[in-house]
C-alpha cells in the first residue's frame, strides 16, 4: 500500500513543476507554451552532460537549472513576445514548433541513447512495504523544496502579489503602476527553472533521453487544464490526480475476475487515461476543477 | 619510356576492372540506440571477415566492400537505410539487423526488390516464413526457448514470471518459454511485454512482481536492460532469481552490480573451427568479446564471400543458388552452419552462462 502512494508522488514529482510552469505563464501570458516540456528535457540532460564533463552533481544542477531558465527569457522575448501580438492561437503553435526543434537539437547534440547522473549504486532503503532509493528521495526533496518556495513567492512576497494581480486584470494592474512587462519576464524565468528543476528531479531518479519532453506533454497539459489553466497551485492537484489514476490503472489485478492469478492491463494504457481524463476535463470541466478567477481564451 | 607507358596503360586497365567487379555488399546494424553495443559488435566481426577476406585475395579479384548503414535501432531509419543500399548503392546483398522487429521488415523489401537477405542476429521464429533469398547463419527460438525452459525447470524453479519486449522477437521467444515450460508442469505467473525505448519500467516490473514467482525470466535489448535490471534492484526484485534469455545481450551495458550472479542461456557462439577468429578478434580490439553475436556476423561475410566467389557474379539471384549449395556443409566461426530448405540455420549450439565478479562464464 505504501508503495503504491510512493508510486503516484513519484509520478505526480514527474509531472508536477512542469506543470506549475505551464499554469502560471498561462496565468500571464494567456498562452500555454508547448516548449516548456522541453525546458524540462534541457534542464536534465545539461545537468547531466555537464556532469559528464566534470562538474560535481549539485554545481551541475544549479547550471543547468539557471541556463535553462535563461533560454525560457530568451526565447520569450525573441519569439513568444512577438507571436503573442499576432494571437494566442499562433504563440501556442509556435510554442509546438520550437519544441521540435529542441527534439531535433537533443538528437543531433546528445544522440537518441538515453543518459543519466553517475552516482554510486545505492541500496533501496525500506521504509516500510516500500523501496526507496537515496537519489529518489533527493529527488523528492527538491520538487517539495521548489514547491514551498514558489508558494512562498506567489502568495507572501509583493512580488507574487503583483504577479497574481497581473493575472487577474493586466490593464489595471498597469494603471496601479505595476511593470506588468517585467512581471511577465519574472513569470517565464521562474517557468523555466520550475521546468528544469522537474526535468532534474526526473533525471535524478532514472534516466533521460530526448524523447522525455514530447512524453511529458500530453500528462502535462492534462494536469495543467484539470487544475484549471492559469492555477499554478490547481495544477499540482491536477498532477496528483492523473497520478493516482495511471497508477491504479497499472496496479490493479483483474486476476481474480477473470479466473487467474494476476492479470494486468498493458503499462502503455496508462498514457490513455492521461488523454481520457483530459478529454473529460475539456467536456464538463472546462474551467478546470477548482473554478479560477481567471478566464480561459 | 616504353615501360612506363606500359605499366601505365596496365594500371589503367586494372583500374576499369575493378570499377566494373568489385564486390560491394550492404549492412543494416543498430550502431546507435538501445542495442548500440551488440550492433558496434557485429560490425567488429565483419570487419575482421573484412580484413580476412582481402588479406586472402578478396572477391572476383578485387577486394570485397561492405557498406554499413546505422539503423538507430528503428524500424523506419532501417528500412531507408535499406532502400539507399538497393536504389544508390545497387548491393546485391544486405546484412543485418539485430532485432527481429527490424530485420523481418527489411528483409520483406530486399525479397521484393529481389535481393539476398543474410539474418545474422535475430532469432524470431517468424524469419523461417519470409521466403527464397532469406538466409539466417543463427538459430531462432523455438530451439532456445525450449532449451531455456528445460534450464530453468530442471533448476528447480516451478513458478516464474517472464518479460520481454512486445515485438516479434519477445513474443516468440516467450512464447516458445512458455509453451516448453508447461508442457514440463511449471506454471507462468505472468508475462509482460514491455514497450521499447521507455525510460523507467518499474510499473511493469511491479506487475511482473505481483505473481510472485520463484524466478524472474528476462530478456530485453542492451540499453533498455540496463534499466530494467537497476530498477528492479531498486525495488527489491533481485532477491529472487534472474534468468536471461540471451544472456549477454541483457547484461551488456548493465551496472555489474545489479546481474552479479544472474543465469541465463545463450549462444554457442564460437565453434571447434573459430579459435583463429577468437584470436583475431582479441588481438585487433584488446579484450574478450563484446557480445555474442561478432561471430554470426563474420559468418555472414564470409559465406556471402565465398557464395560469390563461387557464383562468379554479383547477381542477386546466382549468389542466393551459391549460398544454397554451400550452406549443404559450412564450417564457420560459430560451429557448423548446415542451411535448411528454408534457408535457415538448422542446428545451433546453447550455452548456460551465470556472471560470476562481472563475466558471463559457462557453467553446467
Amino acid at each position: 500500500m505504501f508503495q503504491f502512494l510512493v508510486d503516484v508522488l513519484m509520478r505526480a514529482c514527474d509531472l508536477m513543476l512542469v506543470a506549475i510552469g505551464m499554469s502560471a505563464v498561462y496565468s500571464l501570458m494567456k498562452f500555454p507554451n508547448i516548449a516548456l516540456v522541453q525546458y524540462a528535457a534541457t534542464g536534465g540532460i545539461l545537468a547531466i552532460v555537464l556532469q559528464k564533463i566534470g562538474a560535481p552533481v549539485a554545481v551541475a544542477i544549479v547550471f543547468a537549472v539557471v541556463l535553462t531558465g535563461l533560454v525560457a527569457v530568451i526565447l520569450n522575448e525573441f519569439l513568444f513576445n512577438r507571436m503573442l501580438k499576432i494571437g494566442s492561437s499562433t504563440a501556442m503553435i509556435g510554442s509546438l514548433a520550437v519544441s521540435l526543434v529542441f527534439s531535433a537539437a537533443f538528437l543531433v547534440t546528445v544522440g537518441p541513447n538515453p543518459s543519466r547522473f553517475r552516482l554510486p549504486v545505492s541500496k533501496p532503503i525500506r521504509i516500510l512495504d516500500a523501496r526507496i532509493t537515496e537519489p529518489q528521495l533527493v529527488s523528492f526533496a527538491i520538487v517539495a523544496v521548489a514547491l514551498g518556495v514558489f508558494a512562498l513567492l506567489y502568495f507572501r512576497t509583493d512580488l507574487g502579489r503583483c504577479m497574481r494581480a497581473t493575472s487577474t486584470n493586466e490593464v489595471l494592474a498597469d494603471a496601479t503602476g505595476i511593470n506588468t512587462a517585467r512581471m511577465k519576464t519574472i513569470i517565464v524565468l521562474i517557468s523555466g527553472v520550475m521546468a528544469a528543476l522537474g526535468g532534474v528531479a526526473i533525471a535524478l531518479k532514472g534516466e533521460v533521453d530526448i524523447q522525455i519532453g514530447m512524453d511529458l506533454l500530453l500528462p502535462v497539459f492534462a494536469s495543467a487544464i484539470l487544475g484549471g489553466l492559469g492555477n499554478p497551485f490547481g495544477a499540482v492537484a491536477g498532477a496528483l490526480l492523473i497520478s493516482l489514476v495511471e497508477t491504479v490503472v497499472t496496479t490493479i489485478n483483474f486476476g481474480p475476475l477473470m479466473g487467474q492469478v494476476v492479470v494486468f492491463l498493458p503499462v502503455a494504457y496508462a498514457s490513455a487515461i492521461s488523454f481520457l481524463l483530459l478529454v473529460a476535463a475539456l467536456l464538463w470541466r472546462p474551467r478546470g476543477l477548482f473554478v479560477s478567477e481567471v478566464k480561459r481564451v | 619510356m616504353k615501360s612506363i607507358l606500359l605499366s601505365g596503360v596496365f594500371v589503367l586497365g586494372l583500374s576499369v576492372a575493378a570499377y566494373a567487379q568489385e564486390a560491394v555488399i550492404g549492412a543494416v546494424l543498430p550502431l546507435s540506440g538501445s542495442s548500440a553495443t551488440q550492433g558496434d559488435d557485429q560490425r567488429r566481426g565483419m570487419e575482421l571477415a573484412l580484413e580476412k577476406i582481402n588479406a586472402d585475395g578478396g572477391v572476383l579479384g578485387h577486394p570485397l566492400k561492405i557498406i554499413t548503414e546505422d539503423s538507430g535501432g528503428r524500424t523506419a531509419t532501417a528500412l531507408d537505410a535499406a532502400k539507399k543500399l538497393v536504389t544508390v548503392d545497387k548491393i546485391p546483398v544486405v546484412l543485418g539487423e539485430f532485432s527481429s522487429g527490424i530485420t523481418i521488415p527489411i528483409a520483406q523489401y530486399l525479397l521484393q526488390q529481389d535481393r539476398v537477405h543474410i539474418n545474422i542476429g535475430s532469432s524470431s521464429t517468424q524469419i523461417r516464413s519470409l521466403g527464397k533469398g532469406a538466409f539466417s547463419v543463427i538459430g531462432l527460438d523455438d530451439v532456445s526457448g525450449a532449451f531455456a525452459a528445460q534450464d530453468v525447470f530442471s533448476g528447480g524453479a516451478k513458478n516464474v514470471a517472464v518479460i520481454a519486449p512486445n515485438n516479434a522477437y519477445g513474443q516468440g521467444i516467450a512464447n516458445a518459454f512458455a509453451a516448453k515450460f508447461k508442457s514440463l508442469g511449471g506454471a507462468i505467473t505472468s508475462t509482460v511485454l514491455y514497450t521499447e525505448g521507455q525510460t523507467t519500467y518499474r510499473r511493469e516490473l511491479q506487475q511482473l512482481a505481483a505473481g510472485e514467482p520463484d524466478l524472474y525470466v528476462y530478456t530485453a535489448y542492451g540499453k533498455e536492460s540496463a534499466t530494467i535490471n537497476r530498477e528492479s534492484f531498486e525495488l527489491g526484485l533481485n532477491d529472487k532469481k534472474w534468468y536471461g534469455l540471451y544472456l549477454t545481450m541483457c547484461t551488456a551495458d548493465s551496472d555489474p552490480q545489479y546481474v552479479e550472479g544472474q543465469i541465463g542461456m545463450d549462444l554457442n557462439y564460437i565453434g571447434g573451427n573459430g579459435g583463429d577468429y577468437q584470436k583475431a578478434y582479441e588481438a585487433k580490439y584488446k579484450g574478450g568479446f563484446t557480445s555474442t553475436f561478432n561471430g554470426f556476423a563474420y559468418d555472414g561475410v564470409m559465406l556471402v564471400a565465398a557464395a560469390i566467389n563461387k557464383a562468379k557474379s554479383l547477381d542477386p539471384q546466382k549468389i542466393e543458388d551459391a549460398i544454397a549449395e554451400i550452406g549443404k556443409s559450412y564450417e564457420g566461426a560459430t560451429g557448423p552452419i548446415l542451411l535448411d530448405a528454408d534457408g535457415q540455420r538448422s542446428t545451433q549450439p546453447y550455452l548456460r552462462l551465470k556472471i560470476e565478479s562481472g563475466k558471463a562464464v559457462a557453467t553446467q
